[in-house]
């Protein structure tokens, strides 16, 4: 298991067992980018059979599969792994760490994540997607016929397994490894909000680990939760849904508003206006978070007293919202603003999630909401914030940090290209969709009659989509080109402020030679400020402690994985199916006992080679 | 990481402060063992008696059981002690989260 | 030092399992785990209580609840715990054997609950309170299964680390999985705390 061993392996098998965080970042940028245009085709479908009135394109229940699968993937399989992967590439750096609290269980959440999705999607090809919704309400999903909610179920119970371990990981890795002189409130507004939404995740997954179990348990082995015939509850699967859906949003959109932070106040060549009250309102947008479930189910029936509390509870969190837009707007006041493709897609942000965040009030006043509740509306308003807000901000991060994960710089030209077209591609395809709601175009039908007159609409919404389609096609050619024949940059290509400027080009794997002295908020820009090409170290140059790297994540992946399936069979199949539940668990408990068993104290880096490799870098 | 932190190395004056401590630990853990039993078996006993009316009965026993909750946190998992204030929010916040949901599921469902 | 060399008691450090960067990361991490756990089983039982009086077609719960056999699971599950503790206190003094004598009666103690719940869950059956009688049965199952499931595990566990490590001594590298261990085993302490209050005690008077 040495790491010389180890180098005499291929390149395959390195990344199949590596734990090194910015690797791992790397694998999970590029699974979730995947998935992102899995679930973007899926969309484009639902627009194609939208465009016009009576279409029969994609009707029926393959319509509700791709509806649901194109929710599923977005939110499970693209926007959250897409989050970890920023998180693994730049928190550790931001803090001035050598690696995450727990590299063996980072690949774990890896490798869990990558083949729930795999199961989830091979549903397509196995007799039909998953088609209840990617809420799965009760009695549909526990109804619906085949095996589709099968998949959804076993799938994202192994991704969001992986998910929870993540989170845990980095609360870890935050309170535990940051640089001597990082105290909280030095830390970079990313790796706060990383930090709020772990433990958003560590609180609001359990609750979906249980409703999938629940629903499994329903499916596959018969039990009553919530079939009323037997003294079951439908509304139980709803709470339980939401108290972990509601927290998800959150747990979304947090990193975006880091990314943003942290891109605006680079570009505007300024300290973050108003630090303390953004990180503020990061921690109470998180407690809200949990505190505000219900305001999705306004019209089951909860009675006004709980409908009132949870309307407050909702618009409350509009504060600390508007304490963030206005702190980026008072960054940009004055600064030296740069318009680079990185802070275009940040500036798009801001009056784009002000958009979004607006029709949340409207939705949270529960009375209007009979009105809008499963309307276009809500579709039109979920996507302001979710596309209009996270894709956004992922997009921004993706151009401000490329040179760091990959040591390329994106093509800029390319890059307003890319924003521009998605840009005015979203607003075409979600605006027109307010209005849409409001006429009463309910949502996740699959046709409309002529007469109702949401023809021209929809058709200017379809167009939209086009648009975004091309913006999404010229970033892959954008990624093309530039490796291709990308030019190298420096480690600190943007004149950076945060600690993950401060390394060399490419990333040396242990990060950082000797862990940095951290002396205020903006560490790098302190040192630039006070005249200091480097860091000033905290330690002298010694041997680096390292995790070895192990396949064991992989395997227990790949154990669960086929447990996954004999769950899902186990209804129709029978013995077979029994099987491969056996075989699969039994494959992952054979990793966590040899993971218990072989005693892994990792490996050392030596100071010679170091000093050695550290010369290469400079030269 | 720090795999090569040196421990402190302890004297034979500590040792004797350190003896001293985990005996008067060993008296609360056990102090706490037999009032955990006691506890339980008053909780079964106020089930069982028809003196007390059985709501009473119910919010008492969910009292005696918060009781253990402390015991076993506290005294037997430490989450006193010094170095616990990380575990301890993580704990009250899933107590919290806990709360919540437990009261959404009785109170809010029909 | 090296984290896998015996420890003694001239350098024995205060807590072992913190003494580095790794034991610290797993003590914290796996108090936030246990954090994340609580609401695991808190939506459980709110689940549980939202179906507690939904019999269906099964029996009702103040027929078929044995509650001699109840507390006799408990009074064994609380023993353990106090078993673990005392191993957990042989620990910080650097006393392996006894340690791992206190951590084998801590797994026999948990094997008896869990043959002890395996006959209660059989009689059940027998008297028709089954997984699918009704949605009382399939939350009572689901609750108290769970938790069974963590004992089951905990004494996996246990056995895995009491089988590799005997005849070696602590070390800073073992000394952090055997107080999680202790950890665990007292969370599932806690929660079956809540199962003998909410699910039987409760379950007796309706």
């Amino acid at each position: 298991m040495s790491n010389a061993h180890a180098a005499n392996k291929s390149v395959l098998w390195d990344w199949l067992t590596t734990v090194d965080h910015k690797k791992i970042g790397i694998l999970y940028l590029v699974s979730g980018g995947f998935f992102f245009l899995v679930g973007g085709l899926e969309a484009v479908l639902i627009r194609i059979q939208l465009m016009n009135p009576e279409m029969t394109f994609l009707t029926g229940n393959l319509y509700n599969q791709v509806l649901t699968m194109h929710g599923t993937t977005m939110i499970f399989l693209a926007a959250m792994p897409i989050i970890f992967g920023f998180m693994n590439a730049v928190v550790p750096l931001q803090i001035g760490a050598r690696d995450v609290a727990f590299p063996f269980v980072n690949s774990l959440g890896f490798w869990l994540f990558f083949f729930g999705g795999i199961l989830l999607n091979l549903s397509w090809f196995l007799g039909g997607a998953p088609d209840a919704g990617w809420t799965a309400y009760a009695p549909l999903s526990t109804t619906s016929t085949g095996h589709g909610v099968d998949f959804y179920v076993l799938g994202l119970q192994i991704a969001g397994a992986g998910t929870l371990m993540g989170g845990i990981n980095f609360l870890v890795t935050i309170i535990n490894m940051r640089a001597p002189g990082m105290t909280f409130m030095r830390m970079p507004l990313f790796t706060w909000t990383a930090f709020v939404t772990s433990g958003l995740i560590l609180f609001a997954f359990p609750a979906l680990t249980i409703g999938l179990f629940l629903l499994m348990f329903e499916r596959v082995f018969e039990a009553n939760f919530f079939d009323a015939n037997m003294g079951g509850n439908a509304i139980i699967w709803e709470h339980i849904f939401w108290i972990f859906g509601h927290p998800e949003v959150y747990i979304l959109i947090l990193p975006a508003f880091g990314i943003i932070s942290e891109v605006v106040a680079t570009f505007s060549r300024k300290r973050l206006f108003g630090y303390s009250a953004m990180v503020f309102a990061t921690v109470l947008i998180g407690f809200l978070g949990f505190m505000v479930w219900a305001h999705h189910m306004f019209t089951v029936g909860l009675g006004p007293v709980a409908n009132s509390i949870f309307a407050v509870a909702t618009m409350a969190i509009a504060i600390p919202t508007g304490v963030k837009i206005f702190n980026w707007v008072f960054t940009m006041w004055g600064g030296k603003i740069r318009f680079t493709t990185a802070n275009l897609f940040s500036v798009g942000f801001i009056p784009t999630f002000v958009m979004g965040g607006v029709t949340g009030v409207m939705l949270a006043v529960a009375p209007a909401d009979y009105q809008y509740h499963d309307s276009y509306f809500v579709v039109a308003h979920f996507h302001y914030v979710i596309v209009g807000g996270l894709i956004l901000g992922l997009f921004s991060g993706l151009y401000y940090w490329y040179p760091r994960m990959f040591g390329l710089m994106l093509n800029e030209a390319l890059g307003k290209w890319n924003f521009w077209t998605f840009f005015i591609g979203f607003h075409l395809t979600f605006f027109p969709q307010h209005f849409l709601g409001l006429m009463g175009m309910p949502r996740r039908y699959f046709t409309y009659p002529e007469e109702f007159g949401l023809g021209s609409l929809n058709f200017i919404s379809t167009i939209g989509a086009v648009f975004m389609t091309v913006g999404t096609i010229i970033f892959i050619i954008n990624v093309v080109v530039t490796h291709a024949k990308g030019k190298k940059v420096s480690g600190d290509p943007w004149d950076g402020r945060t600690l993950e400027w401060a390394i060399p080009n490419p990333t040396p794997h242990y990060n950082f030679l000797q862990t940095p002295l951290v002396r205020g908020l903006d560490a790098l820009w302190i040192e630039k400020m006070a005249g200091n090409k480097k860091m000033t170290p905290a330690e002298p140059v010694g041997d680096i402690h390292m995790p070895n790297n192990s396949v064991l994540p992989l395997f227990m992946s790949i154990g669960f994985f086929i447990a996954g399936f004999g769950f899902i069979y186990y209804s129709s199949a029978g013995a077979p199916a029994l099987i491969a539940i056996i075989v699969g668990l039994g494959i992952g408990l054979a990793c966590m006992f040899l993971r218990s068993w072989i005693d892994d104290h990792g490996h050392h880096l030596h100071k010679e080679d170091l000093l050695k490799e550290d010369k290469g870098v400079d030269a | 990481m720090a795999s090569n932190e040196q421990p402190n190395s302890v004297h034979h004056h500590s040792s004797l402060q350190k003896k001293i401590k985990l005996k008067q630990e060993r008296r609360q853990h056990n102090v706490s063992f037999v009032m955990m039993i006691l506890l339980t078996i008053v909780a079964f006993a106020a089930i069982a008696s028809d003196a007390i009316s059985n709501s009473v009965a119910v919010l008492f026993i969910i009292v005696l059981a918060g009781v253990q909750v402390f015991f076993q946190l506290y005294i037997w998992m430490h989450l006193g002690h010094k170095g616990h204030e990380f575990p301890m929010w993580g704990i009250a916040s899933g107590l919290l989260i806990a709360l919540i949901t437990v009261g959404t599921l009785v109170g809010l469902i029909w | 030092m090296d984290v896998g060399e015996r420890l003694t008691d001239q350098n024995f450090p205060e807590s072992p399992e913190k003494a580095t960067l790794e034991g610290k990361n797993k003590f914290l991490g796996f108090w936030l785990f246990l954090g994340g756990e609580t609401v695991l089983f808190a939506t459980l039982f709110g689940t549980y209580l939202g179906l507690r009086n939904s019999f269906g077609k099964g029996p009702e719960a103040s027929e078929i609840f044995q509650l001699p056999m109840v507390f006799a699971a408990t009074i064994i599950l609380l023993t353990s715990s106090l078993t673990s503790v005392y191993a957990v206190l042989a620990l910080k003094e650097n006393r392996v054997k006894q340690m791992r004598r206190w951590f084998f009666i801590t797994l026999l103690l948990g094997l008896s609950f869990l043959g002890l719940e395996i006959y209660e869950f059989v009689e059940y059956v027998h008297e028709g309170h089954t997984f699918t009688s009704g949605a009382f049965g399939s939350a009572f199952y689901t609750l108290v299964g769970f938790h069974g499931g963590h004992v089951l595990f905990g004494c996996l566990w246990i056995t895995a680390l009491l089988v590799r490590n005997s005849g070696r001594g602590l070390t800073l590298y073992n000394a952090p999985k055997y107080y999680l261990f202790a950890l665990y085993w007292h969370f599932v302490d806690v929660v079956w705390v809540f199962i003998f209050t909410v699910v039987y005690l409760m379950g007796k008077v309706g």
